[in-house]
């Protein structure tokens, strides 16, 4: 199969190449190539024409009956509407601020690129500012608005964000922290390592058993803050903070351990060189230590948030999503109804997933990815 | 040079064949290891089903697997049958089963399921009728089992397609030590639960070692087990006259009945009892609830029969101190023709005790054992055989008093004898309690069939529990809650035909066109 | 130079330094493991224990118990010994097989560049499509392979050289990327069902290739960025010597990357043995791995904590003395950038 014709170009490879040679970049990665396409790429089609589909139960197999975008129009304007997106109220003057920020560094990244670049590219960056001003105002008006209510999405892109943020800040902290040359570092790099082992279904009901203030270890806590009368579970933002604990817990080491092995695996000379000129740890890790690290910061925030964005098994086990919707997120939902048959709507919020996930992580890779100047 | 290189090529490329060859190799070598412990009996000659294997699904765990496997090997003793049990989590049972009918790929001979499904597996033909077999096999004590496990539980229009194995349906359990210090009697009506939940809250008791007791704990969690909790309040002001009239829907226009003043004071009750109730309440399973329970700090829950064999069980702080009741009743019901409640009068509630209409909800269904129609004829015969082994009263009478089993009884000899109960531990009192609840229940003829009809996961598990789990968190009114349960359960009935689901319902009920 | 870095001052840090760090160290190693104490009492309690609790101290608050593992070990032996003997075959072989695969593309895609051409690709989707749309309507799947196949072919030097426009290595990166953003629960019916026909349900190697699959572009991923950085002139000198492509990597730029690569085996062989959906779907009896029986522990009577943290323990014990093996190599990270230099 031929779908990707290559041609070697090393500067300094001019010498002789002989045949195998020529071959070399196709036999590195067409394994790779034909595995994913042969796993990825039939699914991938199949649960979009399940998408599309409404499936039914009949003597001797499935009766697939092609519904149109049904499933999407139930899901974005019909009864799921306020699942999925929440209940939108007035945002308050805080989420007007965030609202007019970003509406005015949209424009402005606009107003650059029609001085500069091609229609096409123009036309590219006001779709996306479009899209991204109307997840903007989603966020404003459910987050930051007295009367609103977070839905799926919401709650997801929010539990990604935080989540994110804090497991890299975190995992790099640790990271610089067990770098240093410290007696005993090797037992807090494999104790660090330790919640990603537990299988995730295990995290969950590992917090589930603590977080219970009845009979966990925090009751004992909870008693003494006087607050025997009162349950995270019931209160949607406490809900919301167990289950991003939970994930933080769970994937800090994800980020410690790449983290880890880049700064491990940088060069020490200039560090050395840098301390001889009497330049400071901040400095150090500013200048020499954050450019080494920043590619794979990158590809480690990417990956996380990929996988981030599929959450489940913590609000599945935690809450079940409550309460009321509080806690639930798109994948959750998506499983959900699949599990009560009902697979063409799955489908079609895997694909609303899908289409949020490609648009933020293309952003991402254009704009921060590139700009830090790797491939 | 090239040579090297054409080696490492080759190399990766068998490294890649590898990948896909080496695995396939591996695995049909696995059948050589003990895969369960029941199975692997040398096929005796001369035996009745010597060399046949049947293979059997249910979920993992000791509540079912264990009396399966424990059964199936002496069955295998018997008649040289095979029996391998496989197993799933519970979660994904249904999902699992149904994939595997649908797809064609047939691995199962036996399935043990709670009936609930049995419709979406009867519709398309996947189960095998078992009416004639059920008939020619006089081991089974037919008539023993209970009236409405025989004719509703294991029948779909007319012809009995499972074996029941074990009985489900909800009751009100009571800690009798409380009500005798309070002076409280058991809720007859879901005012007295109330009215018992709150005297027992205003005197913030506590157990022996300082915990709250509450008044009242039930599983509220969402995706859980809340959505059979609220039909278990609801189904008393909704159903009246007997198991066919049904408690979901018109049995003319296939309307929904959640959306009435009947469902309303239920929603009432159901929100009412959680200020009773542990601060967390909902977010409660049946796991949880009934830990509390066992640990003294309830006063009053729903639940299946299982508590019963729990309370008895070891460090259990509710010992000797558990009473059970049919589910309490109302003497206000549903009048169909205006959605409007109104007292009971002889003709509305002709089941009516002292003028409260009770409906004891048979919930889930109790797991119930059925063979798939595809499976071979000999297979058929000894998967039926070994159903009906489990079902005979000489096994299933020891076993629904097992704790450990999740079997609760559902034939008349299970509760009219005492002896087996008090061997597993219970006092006679509590054993009287438990089992007197049990055949009040049993022989309720006003009992409350679970919701069958196609896919009815999507209209219990996803649209009633969300709107419920929504009115609970405050998200919204009792309106609206009413409202988003009618209007989903519509779109679904549209969408898989009206006409379709109203007969499926109606056959479920058992009610001839 | 490596004894001078290793114990000069300049590097080492103060002593009010260490003290901080040791501070915010243990205080970050407390909240780690005191959820796994947690985990591990609980394994050890009756359930009543569970439920009357909190209780901290074995001996001291409760009386342990070895009821659970001898229900998990004992009562269920077998059962637990098969599903473990699958999870670390498959785990194992499937994180290998990720790594050599993906690590060569990610090395091709740092080191060439690529072009795929797009008309190419939209007629192998086409055919794809077409495949499919064949086998709903009824075809037998190998016919319509085989069609979409030799359409492919056809198509490929007639219709898709019209086509001028070309993607590069970042398209490729991402497209990889890609895959892992649909939630298992959207693939899992497809899956099933290209195994059942295959007739791979209940195996390893239905596992072993979808763990492959979707671990790749993470391992992709990860190495691309640790080739990176690897400093080119290296392997120019090497080629200049006449070394082939294959032997610059085998000897020049794995051993320069084994942190890297030894972090990411971890990972993936992480995520194929915890994983559940899957799982779940493509085996039945033979060939089921231990997330299935984590979950199994919650069924109609809730949660059962004892039996569920005796299956969490032995599941992490294996990774954790694997963990503990392999975290020397990343470690050595450090040395291998001072010997180089």
């Amino acid at each position: 199969m031929a779908t990707i014709t290559s041609s070697a170009s090393i500067p300094a490879a001019r010498a002789r190449i002989s045949r195998s040679e020529r071959l070399a970049p196709a036999v590195f990665i067409l394994p790779a190539v034909l595995v994913v396409l042969f796993i990825s790429i039939f699914p991938l089609i199949l649960s979009l024409f399940l998408s599309l589909s409404r499936l039914r139960f009949q003597a001797g197999g499935l009766e697939v009956q092609f519904v149109g975008l049904d499933n999407y129009r139930k899901l974005l304007l019909g009864n799921e509407q306020k699942v999925l997106f929440g209940v939108l109220g007035e945002p308050s003057l805080f989420g007007w601020a965030i609202l007019a920020c970003v509406a005015a560094s949209l424009g402005l990244v606009i107003y650059r690129t029609a001085r500069r670049q091609s229609v096409g590219a123009i036309i590219g960056r006001l779709l996306a500012s479009v899209v991204l001003l109307g997840l903007t105002y989603l966020i404003a008006a459910t987050l930051f608005a007295p009367e609103g209510r977070p839905g799926t999405l919401v709650v997801t892109m929010l539990y990604v964000a935080v989540g994110i943020t804090l497991q890299y800040l975190i995992g790099l902290g640790l990271a610089l922290l067990c770098a240093q040359p410290l007696p005993g570092r090797r037992f807090f790099r494999v104790v660090f390592l330790l919640p990603m082992m537990i299988t995730p279904v295990g995290v969950g009901y590992l917090f589930r058993m603590l977080a219970d203030t009845n009979k966990g270890p925090l009751e004992p806590l909870w008693i003494a803050l006087g607050m025997q009368d009162f349950a995270w579970s019931n209160n949607a933002w406490g809900a919301r903070v167990a289950v991003m604990i939970g994930d933080i817990w769970q994937w800090t080491p994800f980020m410690f351990i790449v983290l880890l092995a880049a700064i491990e695996a940088q060069e020490v000379e200039p560090v050395e060189a840098a301390i001889v000129d009497g330049a400071g740890s901040f400095d150090i890790f500013r200048h020499i230590t954050l450019p080494a690290i920043l590619p794979v910061s990158t590809t480690l925030i990417l990956i996380r948030m990929i996988e981030a964005f599929k959450i489940i098994d913590l609000p599945n086990i935690l809450t079940n999503g409550g309460p009321g919707t509080a806690t639930e997120t798109l994948t959750l939902y998506a499983y959900r109804i699949w599990r009560a048959l009902d697979i063409g709507g799955s489908a079609a919020i895997a694909y609303i997933l899908l289409f949020l996930v490609t648009f933020i992580a293309m952003l991402y890779v254009r704009t921060l990815r590139n700009r830090l100047g790797t491939t | 040079m090239n040579p090297k290189k054409i080696a490492s090529l080759a190399a990766l490329s068998a490294l890649i064949l590898a990948a896909c060859a080496a695995p396939p190799a591996a695995a049909p070598a696995q059948p050589a290891q003990p895969a369960q412990p029941a199975e692997q009996q040398p096929a005796a000659p001369g035996k009745k089903f010597a060399g046949v294997t049947v293979n059997a699904i249910t979920f993992s765990g000791p509540q079912i697997a264990e009396p399966m496997q424990r059964r199936g090997k002496e069955f295998s003793e018997m008649t040289g049958a095979t029996i391998n049990v496989v197993t799933v989590p519970f979660a994904d049972l249904y999902q699992k089963i149904l994939n595997d009918f649908a797809t064609g790929t047939n691995s199962f001979d036996v399935i043990v399921f709670a009936p609930q499904w049995m419709v979406d597996y009867i519709e398309p033909g996947y189960l095998e009728d078992l009416t004639d077999r059920v008939k020619a096999d006089s081991d089974l004590q037919w008539d023993d089992i209970g009236l409405f496990f025989r004719d509703f539980s294991a029948t779909y229009n007319g012809r009995i397609y499972t074996i029941p194995l074990d009985g489900d349906f909800q009751m009100v359990y009571y800690r009798t030590d409380i009500a005798k210090e309070l002076g409280l009697q058991p809720p007859k009506t879901w005012d007295d639960y109330i009215a018992f939940a709150k005297a027992v809250s205003e005197k913030k008791l506590t157990t022996d070692d300082g915990k709250p007791v509450y008044g009242s704990c039930i599983a509220k969690k969402k995706a859980a087990q809340s959505y059979w909790m609220i039909t278990s309040v609801a189904s008393a002001f909704i159903q009246s006259q007997g198991t066919g009239q049904g408690a979901f829907f018109d049995l003319e226009t296939f309307k929904p009945l959640y959306n009435n003043e009947a469902f309303a004071r239920a929603l009432e009750v159901y929100k009412e009892t959680t200020q009773f109730g542990p601060p967390d309440e909902i977010n409660l399973d049946v796991g949880d609830t009934r830990g509390l329970w066992t640990a003294g700090q309830c006063a009053l829950t729903i639940d299946w029969g299982d508590i019963g064999t729990l309370a008895i069980e070891e460090g259990s702080k509710a010992k000797d101190k558990t009473g059970a009741v049919i589910l309490p009743g109302s003497k206000q019901v549903l009048d169909r023709k205006t959605g409007k409640l109104v007292d009971c009068t002889p003709e509305l509630c002709p089941h009516a005790i002292d003028g409260v209409n009770h409906a004891p909800f048979a919930a889930f269904g109790g797991w119930s054992g059925a063979i798939n129609k595809a499976s071979k004829p000999e297979v058929k015969d000894a998967a039926f055989a070994y159903l009906s082994y489990m079902n005979q009263p000489a096994q299933s009478n020891v076993d629904v008093t097992i704790g450990k089993t999740g079997f609760n009884p559902y034939r008349v000899s299970q509760f009219k004898n005492l002896d087996n109960w008090l061997k597993a531990g219970m006092s006679e009192q509590a054993a009287k309690d438990y089992l007197g609840a049990i055949e009040a229940s049993l022989n309720s003829p006003n009992m409350v069939l679970d919701l069958r009809i196609p896919q009815n996961q999507y209209y219990q598990g996803i649209v009633l529990d969300g709107a419920i789990a929504k009115f609970l968190a405050g998200e919204q009114d009792l309106a609206a809650t009413m409202k988003e349960i009618e209007d989903g359960w519509e779109q679904k009935t549209e969408e898989l035909g009206r006409d379709k689901q109203l007969a499926a319902y109606r056959s479920t009920l058992g009610v001839q066109k | 130079m490596r004894s001078f870095f290793r114990s000069s001052s300049p590097l080492k840090p103060s002593p009010f330094r260490m003290l901080v760090s040791y501070l915010i160290l243990g205080f970050w190693a407390f909240l780690i493991l005191f959820p796994l104490y947690w985990l591990f009492i609980t394994a050890f309690k009756l359930p009543a224990a569970v439920n009357n609790g909190p209780f901290y101290i074995p001996f001291v608050d409760f009386q342990p118990s070895l009821h659970a593992w001898e229900y998990v070990l004992g009562e269920v032996g077998n059962d637990t010994i098969r599903l473990f003997t699958n999870t670390v075959g498959v785990s194992l072989i499937s994180a290998t097989l990720a790594l050599v695969v993906g690590s060569g593309a990610a090395y091709a895609l740092t080191r060439f560049r690529f072009h795929p051409k797009v008309g190419t690709i939209l007629v192998f989707i086409g055919c794809v499509v077409l495949a499919i749309v064949l086998t709903a309507l009824g075809a037998p799947w190998p016919l319509s392979v085989a069609v979409g196949i030799a359409l492919f072919v056809v198509s490929l030097f007639t219709l898709a050289r019209r086509f001028k426009r070309a993607l590069g290595n970042s398209d490729i990166a991402f497209w990889l990327i890609s895959q892992r953003i649909l939630p298992p629960v959207a693939v899992v019916i497809p899956i099933y069902i290209a195994f059942q026909q295959l007739r791979l349900l209940d195996t390893w190697a239905a596992l072993i290739i979808t763990y492959v699959a979707t671990n790749l572009p993470i391992v992709v991923w990860l190495m691309r960025d640790y080739f990176a950085n690897i400093p080119y002139e290296l392997e120019e000198s090497a080629q200049i010597d006449g070394a082939s492509r294959f032997r610059i990597f085998n000897q020049i730029v794995l051993p320069l990357s084994v942190p890297g690569l030894v972090a990411t085996f971890l990972f993936v062989l992480v995520f194929c043995w915890n994983e559940y959906l899957l799982a779940l779907f493509l085996t039945n009896a033979r060939a089921q791995t231990m997330p299935l029986a984590v979950v199994a522990q919650n069924a109609t009577r809730g949660p059962q904590w004892w039996y569920m943290s005796v299956l969490v323990l032995i599941m992490i014990v294996p990774v954790i003395a694997m963990a503990i093996v392999l975290e020397r190599y990343i470690a050595r990270g450090l040395l291998v950038g001072a010997v180089k230099g």
